[in-house]
């Protein structure tokens, strides 16, 4: 603040009152001017201090934020060291995850090796297989003709065999019914009765001879396969033999039959065999129960023939399919065994499987069962 | 042994076979003129009127030859094929009859000219049958040329 002090008046001259007056007009004048400088300064002064008290407020603000910041960073740093230690853990692993790649890479490189060996090895093997197999392809060529050459062998031995076994017996069978013929009214009866036991001889073995072949030839011959319709086929069968036996008591029942694949002449013989047994060995019963079936099992078509006949005795079973193999005397029932057998060998020959049951003096039922067709 | 307007020529080795054969033709009137020999060389000795049958006449010729196929010393099938080669005896049928089904005999024996080919059957009473049956048929149903 500006005292401002009149100016004394001492030895001034006493002037004019005008000047003097113009001077303290001009003082006052300045006086003013000068009071509203320094008011105009004391609002600035305020002025600046209102701003300067924001300034400060906005600095306390900013401080406040630079703590917080500060405070964070703290935090931060904590995290980024807390990584920089998993960075390093994480480090440390894939060193040695590293050395470990390379032991493995070291060890691929070996069994690398190791199988180049084995594959110049295999390749080796190879080539030997390749040449063993056109070794084998020739020798199995040479084997089946040899076998074919065999099989050859073999039917032509069966049949001069069977026909050379034939010829003695003809001439047996031959001429004893000469001798019966021309010379009967000469003979005792006794006489005329071993003769006709030497024509019956000569005869089964004629007919032994006859199956002995047949079942030499079903082994050989191969199938050929069709589709069979086995209910028209039992049929036929069925009638002939009704046929045949007219003045005997049967009821034969026939269910619905699947059709099969396999070999036509073959099935037949099969079912020949299965059903004339049936009516053969129910022969001595005053009503014969004949039945014949189907049903399909496991992919299988299972045919029966159920008879109330003679039967067998179960403890014999194993003797069943056996070639000339029989479970009555020729007395009781004629045949010469060889029926099962042949059904055996072309049931095996279709891949199929045959099995009986019997009850001695109540019945029998034979199975055979076939792959089903599709 | 007279050979007069001989019918059938049977050469056979085997006895009971012959025997059979015989006897079936005789029963039906067909074995009155028959001569029986018993293996391939006499046979073609009496045709061709050489070793044994020296002297024989050649134009009398059988009606039929009954021929076998196994025999000793020649066979029916070069027996057939000198037959049939010669042309003094070639019209002359040849029956085939033998107990060989082989299909290389049938077929050799047609190459070689048979007029029939016949396999014994193995029963007695078809056996019998058959033999008549042929005799029948070649004596009194065949016309075979006039020698």
């Amino acid at each position: 603040m500006y005292i401002i002090k009149k100016r004394e008046l001492t030895s001034v001259p006493v002037e004019e009152p005008a000047l003097q007056q113009e001077e303290e007009e001009n003082q006052a004048a300045e006086l003013m001017i000068v009071n509203k400088e320094l008011a105009f300064q004391k609002e600035e002064k305020n002025k600046r201090t209102d701003e300067l008290i924001i300034a400060n407020r906005e600095l306390i603000f900013q401080n406040e934020e630079k703590e917080n910041r500060a405070a964070e960073l703290v935090i931060a740093n904590k995290e980024l060291a807390f990584q920089n230690e998993e960075k390093e853990k994480r480090a440390a692993e894939l060193i040695i995850a590293n050395k470990e790649l390379a032991f493995q890479n070291e060890e691929k490189e070996i069994r690398a090796a190791e199988l180049i060996v084995a594959n110049e090895h295999l390749k080796k093997a190879e080539c030997q297989i390749a040449e063993l197999n056109i070794g084998l392809e020739h020798k199995i060529i040479e084997r089946t003709a040899q076998l074919e050459a065999a099989n050859k062998e073999l039917e032509s031995f069966s049949y001069s065999v069977s026909h050379d076994l034939r010829a003695p017996l003809r001439a047996i069978n031959g001429f004893t019914q000469i001798l019966i013929e021309d010379y009967q009214d000469q003979m005792e009866p006794d006489a005329l009765e071993i003769l006709h036991e030497i024509v019956g001889n000569s005869g089964r073995m004629g007919e032994l001879i006859d199956n002995l072949l047949e079942f030499s030839r079903f082994g050989k011959q191969n199938v050929s396969m069709v589709n069979v319709n086995i209910m028209e086929m039992v049929e036929s069968i069925v009638s002939g033999l009704q046929k045949e036996n007219s003045d005997r008591q049967i009821s034969i029942t026939i269910h619905p039959l699947h059709h099969i694949t396999g070999d036509k002449n073959m099935l037949k013989q099969v079912f020949i065999n299965l059903i004339s047994n049936a009516f053969k060995y129910t022969g001595k019963k005053e009503e014969a129960v004949i039945e014949i079936g189907a049903y399909e099992n496991d992919k299988q078509c299972v045919y029966y023939v159920k008879d109330n006949g003679a039967g067998f005795d179960m403890k014999y079973y194993d003797k069943l399919y056996g070639v000339f193999q029989r479970l009555h005397s020729s007395n009781e029932f004629e045949g010469t065994g060889v029926g099962l057998a042949i059904i055996q060998r072309i049931i095996n020959k279709h891949s199929g499987s045959v099995w009986a049951e019997g009850v001695v003096g109540q019945g029998a039922c034979f199975y055979i069962s076939l792959p089903a067709s599709n | 042994m007279p050979h007069t307007d001989i019918e059938i020529l049977l050469v056979e080795d085997n006895k009971s076979d012959a025997m059979l054969t015989i006897r079936a033709l005789k029963k039906h009137n067909l074995g009155n003129n028959l001569v029986h020999l018993i293996d391939g060389a006499q046979a073609l000795d009496f045709i061709f009127g050489k070793g044994e049958f020296e002297g024989r006449d050649m134009e009398n010729k059988p009606k039929v030859i009954f021929l076998d196929i196994k025999m000793p010393k020649v066979s029916g099938l070069e027996v057939l094929r000198i037959i049939k080669n010669d042309e003094r005896t070639k019209l002359i049928p040849v029956v085939m009859m033998t107990s060989s089904k082989q299909e290389k005999d049938i077929i050799e024996s047609h190459k070689l000219g048979v007029n029939s080919y016949v396999v014994k059957p193995v029963g007695f009473e078809n056996f019998s049958k058959t033999i008549a049956d042929l005799g029948f048929y070649w004596i009194a149903i065949n016309n075979s040329p006039e020698f």
